[in-house]
């Protein structure tokens, strides 16, 4: 039969689907905001002009930005560890053969099939100034604690939602990790004397590394584009007082409410780069290839 | 298997070209059809723009095809027109309509309104351009005015007499009034947007909008004043905020389950408290007076045409239906306000006992909708009059920083 040609043509053939949609609807995109964040579109009309560097200027000088930046670090720094570490805490509990494990794992794995906004609606619920959790501190505490209008803690309630309905979904992935962890290195710790807690500190975390990279990876690309639960929370403003604008955030602001594609796109680009940059970092940090083999 | 390779491939192509081409062939149809958007609504205002185009489509045989957007309108919208994919006609807002028509996408349709003089003048001229020039039609409007729910206030030992209307007196009464009311429950509620206070201001001697279009919050001590006035109702505990401080959805929904004894909202809020909160008993009295001035804000909505559409012809006959010939039966089924004097004489608005203040505040209300820039002032506005509203800054320390957010982003987007 036929020579690499046809092979070739086979091979084209099945991936069309997958790469007319990716062209389509990624990789055309993608150059298109290369092309625009040089200049000052006016997205409703369509109209143009090429204004060079500029668009990266006005949003070095402008405070929301900066607003932005420092919530979504803050978001990434805090969610991330903590989504991670008891993700894995719980996936080794699990794993222990407690009773009713299964029972447990199809409960906790609730959170990750509920639909983000969902989510949001009923956190907004918990949390708003007359919501359980506000009148059950009232209660306790005899003060009152406005979650949803007090800055500092808005961005709280998202972190916390956040981290509920991921954890189980990076849960699952550690047990399946965890279930390739052969017994012989925890036998072979015990008898050197290694504890429980050693056991799982010297033998467990090494050998889910692999694991980790892929959970800390998704976790930090995932939160560096918070939108949904800010955007529902906040009515889209990113209030209150800019306290839940992250960069996704201001990028649909810039491009929707201010009628600004070419100041959205540059927004879109350096928050690209950082995501890259931070990957990159994450990479060599937990030495991802090594561990891969 | 060559020939399934080749046949596979080309089947994929054939379904990609034949779904280009059935998308091309909706949007350029026959023009017998035209496209309209619109926002979800209540249930009334539904039925009465469904039951309007049934008697638009008998009379002109043109289709309307409705399509409803169910959130962020305005984003939607304006994704649609990016995409150069518009419906050709849509709903529009008033303070939403500058940036439309400067981005120059709306037809200019000045010439094709009949009998323009019969509209309230400030509702037609907030959807003008500078050159006066006309880009949407207003269909119906709502103004603001004060609910009260007189079962709370009777038991509360007051009679309707006794509450003021005046905007000073009104607070200290609420003052008064909190005192004698279960604990849960509001003396009165307020909203935090510009958008609902904005006359008020104006009242107080501040236009937030200045003439070449920048923000100006910080001008007038009065209006501080004003502000202060809010600041320190939901600090002393009897103004309150229906969604932060009482957990509801929406005024309406506080009002209806007895958490509150005034709102001032506007007249949207009659359906749900004529149909899921029946038994609530209330009157209805104009928005109070600031600084002995009579204020109130409308929000009108109007229909604008797509300049790009291919059925404009049709489509401006379907908006001088709406807004002409329909505009009785559109406004009778769906309980909104008819834009248009000789209608709402005709049917006798101005006699409805729930109607009758938001009707008379036509007349002297502030048109939510101020230039280009509204949205960035109103947004900078918002944000920062709740950093006050927290006590995290002074009134005036807060309406300096929006005064100054709001003109270094108007700076940037030159």
């Amino acid at each position: 039969m036929g020579g690499k040609r046809y092979q070739n043509l086979q091979g084209y053939s099945f991936l069309m689907p997958a790469l007319i949609i990716i062209v389509v609807f990624t990789i055309v995109p993608i150059a298109y905001a290369f092309f625009m964040m040089f200049f000052k579109v006016d997205i409703l009309s369509g109209s143009r002009s090429f204004v060079g560097l500029s668009n990266f200027e006005k949003l070095f000088q402008d405070p929301k930005f900066w607003a932005s930046f420092e919530n979504t670090f803050k978001y990434v720094l805090v969610v991330v560890p903590i989504q991670t570490i008891i993700a894995m805490a719980l996936a080794s509990i699990l794993n222990s053969r407690i009773k009713f494990n299964r029972t447990f794992l199809t409960i906790m794995f609730i959170p990750t099939l509920t639909s983000s906004s969902a989510m949001t609606l009923i956190f907004m619920w918990l949390f708003n100034n007359n919501g359980l959790v506000v009148n059950m501190i009232g209660n306790l505490f005899g003060t009152k604690i406005l979650f949803l209008s007090n800055p500092d803690l808005a961005l709280t309630v998202i972190m916390i939602m956040n981290i509920f309905s991921t954890v189980p979904h990076f849960m699952i992935v550690y047990l399946s990790g965890l279930q390739d962890v052969p017994d012989s290195l925890y036998e072979a710790a015990s008898i050197d004397g290694a504890n429980r807690f050693k056991q799982f500190l010297y033998v467990t975390v090494p050998q889910l590394m692999p694991i980790s990279f892929y959970v800390v990876t998704m976790g930090l690309v995932g939160c560096f584009q918070i939108f949904d639960q800010a955007f529902i929370l906040s009515n889209g403003t990113g209030g209150p007082q800019n306290s839940t604008l992250t960069f996704s955030l201001y990028i649909y602001q810039l491009a929707f409410t201010s009628n600004d594609m070419g100041r959205a796109t540059a927004l879109a680009f350096i928050l690209g780069l950082i995501i890259f940059t931070v990957t990159f970092i994450v990479n060599k940090l937990l030495k991802a290839d090594k561990v891969n083999g | 298997m060559r020939k399934i390779a080749i046949l596979f491939a080309g089947a994929t192509l054939l379904v990609g070209l034949s779904a280009c081409n059935t998308s091309e062939n909706t949007s350029s149809s026959s023009g017998d059809e035209i496209s309209l958007a619109v926002w979800g609504s209540s249930p009334s205002e539904t039925e009465g723009l469904e039951r309007t185009i049934a008697s638009f489509e008998k009379e002109s045989g043109i289709d309307v095809n409705i399509e409803v957007v169910q959130d962020n309108f305005q984003d939607a919208l304006t994704a649609r027109f990016a995409a150069k994919n518009a419906p050709d006609v849509t709903y529009m807002e008033s303070s939403a309509a500058p940036k439309f028509i400067n981005s120059g996408v709306l037809a200019d349709i000045s010439k094709d309104i009949k009998n323009q003089e019969d509209f309230y003048q400030p509702m037609l001229n907030s959807f003008r351009d500078e050159d006066g020039k006309l880009f949407a039609v207003p269909k119906d409007y709502s103004t603001l005015a004060m609910y009260v729910n007189t079962d709370i206030l009777t038991k509360a030992g007051y009679k309707m007499e006794d509450v003021p209307t005046d905007w000073e007196d009104l607070v200290n009464f609420a003052k008064k009034l909190q005192g004698k009311l279960d604990n849960g429950q509001s003396a009165m509620i307020f909203d935090t947007s510009i958008a609902r206070h904005m006359s008020s201001l104006i009242a107080s001697g501040l236009n937030p909008v200045t003439d070449d279009d920048q923000a100006n919050f910080t001008s007038s001590p009065k209006a501080i004043a004003f502000l202060q006035s809010l600041v320190d109702g939901k600090e002393a505990g009897y103004l309150h905020n229906p969604s932060i401080d009482l957990g509801v959805d929406s005024a309406s929904a506080a009002f209806g389950s007895n958490k509150t004894v005034i709102m001032i909202e506007g007249n949207w809020v009659l359906s749900a408290l004529k149909q899921e909160y029946a038994d609530v008993k209330f009157e209805v009295l104009p928005a109070p007076t600031v600084n002995g001035k009579k204020q109130t804000m409308t929000f009108n909505v109007g229909y604008a045409v797509s300049k790009d559409s291919k059925n404009k012809k049709e489509a401006i006959e379907f908006v001088n239906y709406m807004t002409g010939a329909g505009l009785q039966q559109w406004s009778e089924i769906s309980g909104t306000l008819p834009t248009r004097q000789s209608v709402a004489k005709k049917m006798n608005v101005d006699e409805n006992p729930f109607l009758k203040a938001h009707v008379q505040g036509a007349e002297y209300g502030t048109v939510w909708s101020s230039g280009i820039n509204l949205p960035v002032i109103s947004t900078a506005f918002d944000n920062q009059f709740l950093a006050a509203l927290n006590r995290d800054k002074t009134v005036e320390e807060a309406m300096k920083d929006a005064e100054k957010e709001a003109n270094d982003e108007i700076e940037r987007q030159q």
